[in-house]
């Protein structure tokens, strides 16, 4: 056996999972009906508040929990899987982390993050007519800026998306932005590699619940007799299911660990964000499909929760760049990867060898 | 919350990483001299035994044999790595593919003393090369039916019947025999089987070709004309072959050849998206990011075997990170996804390349080579359709 580590194993702090597990399956056996649309959850949002998990990935130094990704990942996944009506990526891992990238103050009060285009006009801003202050990461030319913008001085038009969240459109007033502190160029793309990993797992866990639905619909769910998981055809696309949830898990995780263990700064985040998107993005087709047909007519009512699981992952698979975008990332970095590097790609998202002046990576 | 499909995923740390680069090393240079030329499907289709005694002089083979027994005493999880670097150049491994596999864990989980010495360093130098014989005409999916007989004889088993799709008969030196050593008892269908090592050289035993599609020779069936085993070639108990073939089943299935067959194919199509003559298409990006997942898939799987094999070694502890994942569903998995991809991967190449491509180029012969293997891919080691309800097993179905 060799002396040094071969592996690590990335997973978060067990005890925090088991609390978020209580939590959410508490919050899931008292949270209110299904319906179209979906109200902010302010007693959940109060309980979570209490516990420091509005806050959890925020540094120490601006009143959060320090938490890593995995930490983040994690709450994210659970609170979707419980279909929880909360703006957590938004609220903890985007807006406190732009203020606190542009050393801005956060006083924990309910925030939402956009970004306005060039006339200061953001679309599909997930939360904002509950928010009461936006934080807008804005290009002003060549530079980044990030401001922090009470809702009362900007126009909302409130709209919903597929999910039933408000999902509206913010209109600022452009001298609010302009007067945004300038963060680092880097930050444009850090804000897209974030939001599209935070989505991934939420996604993950949304297919995670919807299969524990599935299996348990099948072995209840008798027809001809007997319980229908026990026909092939039906146990063939449960496992289906399972297979496509547990691919699109293996990617995100994969990713989390790769974020969580450099703070974000390996140069293959951008490789191993865009596989967990993509997986992830492909697989939301497999499991909903698969899952509202073996559920038959009762899974397509709105009394029914399965549909609070379908709708975000396919709202959300869509989010921070499409599927096919991030198909399209993927294949230019693996066709400039070219024959010889793409292998050291899959591994390392990386196709040149890391230079030499930059120490191990 | 249900019990996770997949084991969590582990992160490779450095001391791995060395020995991948030291493999990819050699195997660069083996290119450049021309020693090979890789291809598709190599682990099945590519012999080369001057190749596979070079990897065992390099400590490449036997990595998870025992140094008393002539191997290198390493980990699943360094084999893991070497194997996913041969097996992403397409390097000619197949004559020691099965033996290093499955028959050297067989060996040192079910083996006599005698049958490790008389085996495993051997195995680990890359000088004896084993097969499988399992499938039967009449028995393939339903394996618990196989009508190969075996009878007491004084000092040993007879074996009369015939194996089919015996991978590499013609090359080996040897093959794990199952067989009915009892008469079938209809409600104990798994009793009664037992697992022989067969002297495929022996005079009794008549190796006839089966012609692949593509004109190729690397199956075959293999008559068993009442060749005597003596008790010491038997392996582990009699009675226990049923449980003994299905408890390596977790390494036949999850590992990376199940999900890089094509992967060739898929760097030349890369490659070819670079120079232009592919167009440059979303499609590439999905596949690569499958493969890369499916190889965390993978290695977690290696990962929980490793755990598992030190635990089973009285290691204190170890299963704790691989949690109650039942790693044989979670290998089915890997088997399941892997090999469809290798597959999807090679339609897609297909489904790119206009009918006019030059036939020389070598694009086109990884892709045609692809073509012609892919059926078995979603076949061998259990067919996708057996694996879904394995997995469906365990998730509880049934
Ligand atoms: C390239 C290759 C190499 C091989 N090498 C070896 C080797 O070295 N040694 C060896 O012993 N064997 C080997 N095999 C044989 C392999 O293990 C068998 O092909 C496999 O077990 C399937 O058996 P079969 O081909 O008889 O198909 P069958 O079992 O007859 O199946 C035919 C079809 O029916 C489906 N089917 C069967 N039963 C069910 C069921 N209960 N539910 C749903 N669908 C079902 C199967 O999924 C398949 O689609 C090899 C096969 C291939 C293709």
């Amino acid at each position: 056996m060799a002396d040094a580590p071969l592996t690590s194993h990335p997973v978060a702090d067990p005890d925090l999972v088991d609390v978020l597990a209580g939590l959410f399956d508490d919050y899931r056996q008292r949270r209110p009906g299904p319906s179209v649309h979906l109200a902010f959850d302010a007693d959940l949002w109060g309980r979570l508040d209490d516990l420091g998990l509005t806050r959890l990935s925020a540094s120490e130094a601006s009143g959060g929990s320090g938490a890593g990704w995995l930490e983040a990942a994690a709450l994210l996944g659970i609170a979707a899987g419980a279909a929880a009506a909360v703006p957590i990526a938004e609220h903890d891992v985007l807006a406190a982390w732009l203020l606190e990238s542009a050393g801005l103050p956060n006083d924990g009060r309910l925030r939402t993050v956009c970004r306005p285009d060039p006339s200061g006009v953001a679309i599909n801003v997930t939360w904002a007519s509950e928010a009461t202050s936006i934080v807008a990461l804005w290009e002003d030319r060549d530079q980044w800026r990030v401001s922090d913008v009470a809702t009362e001085r900007a126009e909302i038009t409130a709209g919903r998306n597929l999910a039933g969240e408000p999902c509206d459109t913010v209109t600022f007033d452009l001298a609010d932005l302009e007067s945004g502190v300038v963060v680092d160029h880097t930050i444009g793309e850090q804000f897209h590699l974030r939001g599209a990993l935070a989505r991934s797992a939420q996604v993950v866990g949304g297919m995670d619940r919807v299969l524990e639905i599935v299996v348990a619909h099948v072995t209840e769910r008798t027809q001809f007799g007997r319980p229908i998981g026990r026909f092939q055809a039906v146990a063939h696309l449960v496992a289906d299911i399972a297979m496509e949830a547990a691919l699109a898990r293996s990617a995100t995780d994969a990713a989390v660990a790769r974020a969580a263990s450099s703070d974000w700064s390996d140069p293959g985040m951008l490789f191993a964000v865009g596989v967990a998107k993509s997986c992830v993005g492909h697989a939301a087709s497999v499991v909903v499909r698969g899952a509202h047909q073996v559920l038959g007519a009762i899974g397509t009512t709105l009394e029914h929760d399965l549909h609070l699981l379908t709708k975000p992952i396919l709202c959300r698979r869509s989010e921070f760049g499409s599927v096919h975008e991030w198909d399209e990332t993927l294949a230019e970095l693996a066709s400039s990867a070219g024959h010889d590097r793409l292998w050291p790609l899959v591994l390392t998202g990386r196709a040149a060898p890391a230079p030499a002046s930059r120490g191990p990576g | 919350m249900p019990r996770p499909l997949i084991p969590p995923i582990v992160t490779e740390q450095p001391a791995l990483t060395e020995l991948r680069y030291e493999v990819r090393a050699f195997l660069a240079e083996q290119i450049r001299a021309g020693a090979f030329v890789p291809h598709v499907d190599t682990w099945l289709t590519r012999w080369d035994r001057d190749f596979t005694r070079e990897l065992g002089r390099r400590g490449w083979l036997g990595m998870v044999v025992p140094s008393e027994y002539g191997g290198q005493g390493r980990s699943y999880l360094e084999r893991f790595v070497v194997t996913e670097e041969l097996l992403v150049v397409g390097a000619p491994v197949a004559a020691h593919w099965i033996a290093e596999r499955q028959i050297g864990p067989s060996l040192l989980r079910y083996g006599t003393e005698e049958q490790k010495q008389a085996f495993l360093p051997g195995i680990s130098r890359g000088e004896i090369v084993f097969g499988i014989g399992m499938s039967e005409p009449d028995s393939g999916s339903d394996l618990a039916s196989v009508r190969t007989r075996a009878e007491r004889v004084d000092g040993g088993w007879r074996l009369t019947g015939t194996k089919v799709w015996t991978s590499g008969a013609h090359e080996a030196d040897g093959f794990f025999a199952l067989a009915r050593s009892a008469p079938l008892d209809p409600a104990h269908r798994h009793d009664g089987l037992s697992q022989f090592i067969v002297d495929l050289h022996a005079p009794e035993i008549e190796i006839r070709p089966i012609i692949s599609m593509g004109g190729d020779h690397h199956f075959n069936e293999v008559h068993l004309g009442g060749v005597v085993i003596p008790d010491a070639r038997v392996l582990g108990q009699i009675g226990d072959g049923w449980s003994q073939v299905t408890s390596e089943l977790g390494f036949e299935r999850s590992g990376p050849e199940r999900f890089l067959s094509t992967f060739q194919l898929l760097a030349a199509a890369a490659s070819a998206m670079n120079e232009g003559s592919l167009p440059l298409d979303a499609g590439l990006g999905r596949h690569v990011a499958r493969v890369a997942a499916l190889h965390h898939m993978s290695f977690a799987i290696s990962s929980a075997l490793e755990e598992r094999a030190e635990s089973d070694a009285g290691g204190s502890g170890a299963a704790a990170a691989a949690g109650d994942v039942d790693v044989d569903t979670a290998a089915a998995a890997v088997k399941v996804l892997g090999t469809t991809e290798e597959g999807d991967i090679t339609d897609y190449v297909d489904t790119l390349t206009a009918s006019g491509w030059p036939r020389g180029d070598e694009l086109f012969s990884l892709l045609e080579a692809a073509i012609l293997q892919r059926p078995g891919f979603t076949l061998r080691g259990g067919t996708n359709e057996i694996l879904r309800g394995v997995i469906a097993r365990g998730l509880g179905l049934r």
